[in-house]
């Protein structure tokens, strides 16, 4: 809201953040785990007195100079590029914060690379000591850039008593700093053991060639079985909520558990096979690759799950992703979202601007994270399934259902504005405020009573009532509290409010039923899945089977939160989803 | 629209203004010089690839080991002065760059390419016979096209008059070519870059490169050439550059800020010294004096930005939560940086040549 957005509705800013970030990772952490590697390969050959090793320890170095200093160099900076442009509200915040820890992490950079420039160009000109004394200089240097970017990056994830005290070195000594620097120091020397093994395969003498896979093999394992314990040790510091979205109560980290896994798994056994198994047939380059892909398949889920563990915010605690400070979000409630806006054009909602309103508010509050008919999370997609008034309740409660997304922030009109941008502007549906299509009642209810109290405080109230009762009342609303004004409304539209108050309580008495099923369906699952995705998944099943894996939806997707609705409420539900996939009674 | 209504509020500083200010003319013009010799070596080796004699030939070659050294330190050296705008300008910087994101982010395959071309110019100059010429050729181009978007970007960020546009271009396409003092600053400023790094490979060829009598003299005539006619060019694009800048932008040169009007002398004193002793080729002493004038030229550049923020944004109001020990702590890690870089470099009076 306080800054233009980069508007390119296929791409996303998130995926062109998460490519330059994932290849950045693999050549950075290689950096530093390739510099201890080098030196320590270097002092190997030197004790044994191998000049084959000593050769393939400088060639090894060109390798390693050409991809860490150039494209590791750059894509570091790179990051810096896009975040600034995606998360420029972010970016500043920790730029401010951190500007002296980055002040450092430049020398260190600095250090690096006339370290790597010396350490290449004297390869057999400088005598042994200096020279492996330049080779760790390279390796501190390189390691200290990770001891500083790890502060600030789990800063994002876990700010702890910076929260309160605004202090530098409370934010960087973070409750994560420690097992993050171990896990990902272990990851570095885990990726240089296997960047060891690949350039090693193509060495022509045999007996050198032989000597450095296992050398690189045993690198591997020892700092492969490290990182398991440090990366346990990481996520049971997480806070409470961080740590139930890494337990799988978000999808996409689920995908990455499994990801991660598969490659852990591939990872060890290919290693251990390469070092002690069959040196002639198993030591081939193909195996070597499928060891590299593997060790990015473990590191890659590793970092996909840190940053989704920080949802909804991009700094935790503090900044939304899409750049609304948490603490702005009452006032900018009370005050209105576009009024406190300075990059949108549409100050107030009007009936006339609604839409182009509602765009400007999809703008700064959701395309930070979703596409526009793009690759990665379409909002049209998302949302094809819900019509407008299941769209303004959804959003309502967006953040309270599904903790991952940030809240709609700004008043109730804009609100509308936005729901009616995603449904009317986007799916082009009709902007009709019935909340369940055929539900009038329902719809009726939510614009005039649901603000003060919802359906759920009001069942209890009238469990028992009549519909008549019911249809009275409506008449007279003060007479049951004198501060409930009078519903003044068509005798239409209070039959159809009578009706659907009465339903609550008495789901299978009226033609409501299916309704309140379809009802249920929007509000709960829609906001997911539509039935084209749940179609497939239940055909065939029983009604019996639905609804009893209604009572437990966790335990058919760790994503999916249980449902808390009533035996009634899950029965309605259940005949409503075995009707509309067409399965068996 | 009020463009000012666009700017987005300022991010509290955690020191004051003036240490952050220090620390970005300190190291701006480092990288201005890294800049100049990495541009002027390129440029350099390409002359030298249009002349059949062996000592250019030889020259080219010496230029193509020493240009991926530049460029690695002109990157490292642009991140410090990057950094450090950020923090004072970051709200006006960002905003410039969402609005030019694609041709920003387009900076880094740009250099990435540069960065691998110049090392296989190096690594593969036999090797590539004839086609090395276009190949330093394609890096200068490369890499003077970095220049010409960071000048857009840092001349867009200080004008938020032209901001409104992003409503109708939201996608990171648009430049700041209606600038009318965008290519001409631009012309300047590669003008002046080609011209310091021409000196720079005199410096280079007239010590690294003095065993080899007839190479270095091709260094040093070659570089002494490209820096005093292209110093005698900037002194007329200068005045160009000063003339069409906004009045009140202009007048703070011509008295109306003393500061300013004495970098405008002190700049014009030292481009004519430079002159005169680049004409008499004495290498050490125009280098002496250069140093200071890149200085010089990087305050007025600043002068120019107040000028142009004057009626949007001061720095010295933006708040300051002052917190000591990370300062402390930056400059104690920069102190024993540069203890081990010079301990290093000084490990290789000691190696051996090698044929």
């Amino acid at each position: 809201m306080n800054y233009p957005v980069w508007y390119v509705p296929t791409f996303g800013g998130g995926l062109l953040i998460a490519l330059v970030a994932i290849v950045h990772v693999f050549v950075s952490h290689f950096a530093v785990g390739g510099g201890l590697y080098l030196v320590m390969a270097e002092r190997k050959a030197i004790r044994e007195q191998d000049q084959s090793i000593m050769a393939f320890v400088k060639k090894h170095t060109k390798f390693f100079l050409l991809l860490t200093m150039v494209f590791g160099g750059l894509t570091g900076v790179a990051i810096w590029f896009i975040i600034s442009l995606i998360h420029p509200a972010a970016t500043s915040l920790l730029i401010h914060t951190f500007v002296f820890g980055w002040a450092a992490e430049w020398v260190f950079f600095l250090v690096e690379i006339v370290a790597l420039f010396v350490y290449f160009y004297t390869f057999g000109r400088m005598d042994d000591r200096t020279h492996q004394a330049i080779g760790w200089v390279y390796f501190g240097a390189a390691w200290m850039s990770l001891f500083l970017i790890n502060g600030i990056i789990d800063f994002m994830l876990t700010p702890g008593t910076w929260l309160a005290n605004h202090d530098f070195w409370a934010g960087f000594f973070n409750p994560t700093f420690w097992p993050s620097l171990f896990f990902r120091s272990f990851m570095s020397f885990m990726l240089a053991g296997c960047y060891g093994f690949l350039t090693a395969t193509f060495l022509e003498d045999d007996q050198a060639r032989h000597k450095m896979i296992r050398y690189s093999g045993i690198w591997a394992l020892i700092s492969l079985a490290l990182s398991v314990p440090t990366g346990w040790w990481y996520i049971s510091v997480l806070p409470d909520k961080a740590r139930g979205l890494v337990g799988g109560a978000s999808p996409t980290i689920a995908r990455a558990a499994t990801v991660a896994a598969f490659s852990l798994a591939a990872l060890a056994a290919v290693v251990i096979t390469l070092i002690l198994l069959n040196p002639k047939k198993a030591r081939t380059k193909v195996m070597t690759v499928i060891v590299m892909i593997a060790a990015m398949g473990y590191m890659g889920s590793f970092e996909w799950t840190r940053e989704a563990a920080r949802r909804p915010y991009v700094i935790n605690e503090v900044m939304y992703s899409n750049g609304i400070l948490q603490k702005d979000v009452e006032r900018i409630n009370q005050e209105g979202f576009l009024k406190n806006a300075k990059w949108v054009q549409n100050k107030e909602v009007t009936d006339a601007n609604q839409l182009e309103a509602g765009r400007e508010l999809f703008l700064h509050q959701c395309f930070a994270c979703h596409t526009v008919g793009g690759f990665n999370n379409d909002i049209i997609g998302r949302t094809k399934n819900m019509n407008y008034g299941a769209m303004q309740k959804y959003l309502a409660t967006i953040h309270e259902k599904r903790y991952f997304m940030p809240p709609f922030v700004g008043n109730e009109i804009e609100m509308k504005a936005l729901a009616a941008y995603l449904t009317a502007g986007l799916n082009k549906k009709p902007l009709t405020d019935d909340a369940a299509a055929g539900n009038r009642g329902k719809g009726l209810f939510e614009v005039n009573c649901a603000a003060c109290h919802g359906a759920e405080i009001l069942k209890p109230e009238i469990a028992g009532w009549s519909k008549e009762k019911i249809r009275t009342a409506l008449d007279k609303l003060p007479a049951l509290n004198p501060a409930m004004p009078d519903y003044s409304a068509p005798v239409a539209d209070k039959d159809a409010v009578a009706d659907y108050l009465h339903s609550l309580n008495n789901p299978g008495s009226t033609a409501s039923a299916k309704e309140l099923g379809a009802t249920l369906f929007e509000d709960n699952c829609v906001p997911c899945h539509g039935f084209d995705v749940l179609k497939p998944k239940v055909s065939g099943w029983s009604k019996t089977k639905i609804r009893t894996a209604l009572d437990k939806l966790s335990a058919l997707n760790p994503a999916m939160p249980d449902y808390a609705g009533s035996a009634t409420e899950k029965d309605a539900l259940a005949d409503y989803i075995v009707k509309q996939a067409g399965g068996a009674k | 629209m009020n463009p000012a209504s666009l700017i987005p509020t300022a991010d509290a500083l955690t020191a004051h203004w003036g240490w952050f200010q220090f620390l970005l003319m300190l190291t701006f013009p480092l990288h201005l010089l890294a800049m100049n010799a990495m541009l002027g070596t390129a440029l350099t080796a390409f002359i030298c690839h249009l002349r059949p004699e062996r000592p250019y030939q030889d020259l080219s070659h010496e230029l193509a080991k020493a240009l991926p050294f530049l460029v690695a330190f002109t990157i490292n050296l642009g991140v410090a002065p990057l950094l450090f705008v950020n923090v004072l300008y970051g709200h006006l910087l960002y905003t410039s760059t969402v609005l030019m994101g694609l041709f920003w982010l387009a900076v880094i395959p740009i250099l990435i390419i540069a960065y691998y071309l110049a090392y296989a110019y190096d690594f593969s100059f036999k090797k590539m016979g004839y086609s090395a010429m276009y190949a330093v050729l394609i890096v200068l181009l490369l890499l003077m096209s970095v220049g010409f978007i960071f000048s857009n970007n840092m001349t867009m960020m200080i004008s938020p008059a032209s901001w409104p546009r992003w409503f109708a271009t939201p996608g990171g396409t648009l430049l700041n070519l209606a600038d009318p003092t965008l290519l001409i600053r631009y012309l300047h400023m590669m003008t002046g870059s080609l011209a310091v790094g021409g000196l720079c490979v005199a410096f280079y060829s007239s010590t690294v490169l003095k065993h080899n009598i007839a190479v270095a003299e091709a260094g040093k005539t070659l570089g002494m050439q490209l820096f005093t006619w292209l110093t005698a060019l900037q002194v007329l694009l200068g005045t160009w550059f000063l003339m069409t800048l906004p009045t009140a932008v202009m007048k703070r040169f011509m008295g109306n800020d003393m500061l300013a009007t004495g970098l405008l002398m002190a700049g014009i004193f030292l481009a004519v010294a430079t002159l005169m002793l680049g004409f008499q080729r004495k290498v050490i002493a125009t280098l002496w004096l250069t140093i200071p004038l890149v200085y010089v030229m990087s305050f007025m550049r600043d002068s120019v930005r107040t000028g142009y923020l004057a009626p949007y944004f001061d720095m010295t109001k933006v708040p300051a939560n002052m917190q000591w020990s990370p300062l402390i702590f930056f400059l104690v890690v920069l102190v024993m940086g540069i203890v081990v870089v010079v301990w290093m470099l000084s490990k290789l009076r000691y190696i051996k040549k090698v044929s």
